[in-house]
């Protein structure tokens, strides 16, 4: 049973977005001197029709980006996309290393423990206000491909 | 009598002999195959401690990381994996190893800023940076790459696109190893206990 985010339940008093599940929504916490961070989330698009997200807005954040990192010949790059696609009846991962939302200009520092807000807007006009927890992503002392059975 | 010291002599002789020879023509630790094809060595960098060199660190293992602060990703990943297989060592291990981050955009990161921003990490990851010119050849020296980007329609301006790799120094200064920026923090912790 996975745990329902609590902003999805006080989400249900804002515009809602068609028959869309987000989980595991977090910002990295970030050392104190860092001007940006990025957040993170599983969107799943439970409907018929594609969806994308064109924009984002926070208030802890000169500007909302929505970026993607692609690693080519071990050249890492960071690139704007216009918006991210969320295909009907899947699920898109915004994760370290690929898709994540950008937060420019960081203008508090973002703790661990604490949360901020974000909206996302969607391309079918409608908005998803989030309350997001501030977590540290840290590396596991597990090895790779290491299967209990 | 004489043949006493004749004796003595010849023996003196050919113990001196081989003793040279050997130091000559015996066998050495090779240098690490980095090292070899002339990848890495010695460098200056500014830090908030003023100017520190690479060579101020023989008898650590230092981990060199090439990135920029305003890396939202991946620096902050290499950075988790290095303090996570430092946090591993013992307290005496740790003192013998040093993760320096190397700002390749000082236009945006200072001494102080990197300062902070390695030390959140770990008390053992240090950050520095130098000019344009120097830090283009320290990644030249290292075979690293970067390049910055404009981005017309981002807040951010530019970004660097960057290789991301974390290069093993052993406590001699050659650069030992080249590792991969998502090592599992197992594996780095296995490489830097070799060394220690």
């Amino acid at each position: 049973m996975k745990f329902l985010f609590p902003a999805l339940l006080m989400s249900a008093s804002l515009t809602q977005a068609a028959d869309l599940t987000i989980n595991d929504a977090m910002a990295r916490a970030v050392p104190p001197t860092a001007k940006i961070s990025a957040a993170f989330m599983t969107l799943i698009n439970n409907a018929n029709t594609d969806l994308a997200v064109v924009s984002a807005e926070s208030s802890v954040a000169e500007a909302v980006e929505l970026h993607n990192n692609t690693m080519t010949d071990g050249k890492m790059k960071m690139r704007q996309v216009n918006q991210i696609d969320l295909p009907a009846k899947q699920t898109t991962e915004l994760k370290p290393g690929g898709l994540h939302v950008m937060l420019i200009g960081l203008n508090k520092a973002l703790v661990e423990g604490e949360t901020i807000d974000l909206t996302l807007n969607f391309s079918d006009g409608s908005s998803e206000a989030l309350e997001i927890p501030i977590q540290p992503i840290e590396p596991m002392m597990q090895k790779k491909h290491e299967h209990k059975h | 009598m004489r043949n006493l010291f004749l004796y003595t002599f010849l023996g003196l002789a050919v113990s001196v002999g081989a003793y040279v020879s050997f130091e000559l023509f015996g066998p050495k630790a090779p240098l690490p195959k980095y090292a070899q094809a002339g990848i890495g060595g010695d460098f200056s960098l500014t830090s908030v401690e003023g100017e520190i060199n690479l060579s101020d660190y023989k008898g650590e293992i230092v981990l060199v990381y090439f990135g920029f602060m305003s890396c939202p990703d991946v620096c902050p990943t290499s950075m988790g994996v290095m303090a996570t297989a430092i946090r591993q060592l013992s307290e005496e291990q740790q003192q013998k190893v040093r993760g320096l981050f190397i700002s390749v955009d000082p236009q945006r990161d200072t001494p102080e800023e990197l300062h902070a921003y390695t030390q959140y990490f770990s008390n053992r990851i240090f950050g520095a940076t130098s000019s344009k010119e120097q830090i283009d050849a320290i990644v030249k020296q290292y075979g690293g790459y970067y390049a910055f980007v404009e981005m017309e329609d981002s807040a951010l301006g530019y970004t660097v696109d960057h290789s991301a790799r974390l290069y093993l120094i052993d406590p001699d200064g050659h650069l030992a190893d080249i590792l991969a920026h998502d090592i599992n923090p197992v594996e780095l912790h296995e490489k830097l206990a070799a060394y220690l």
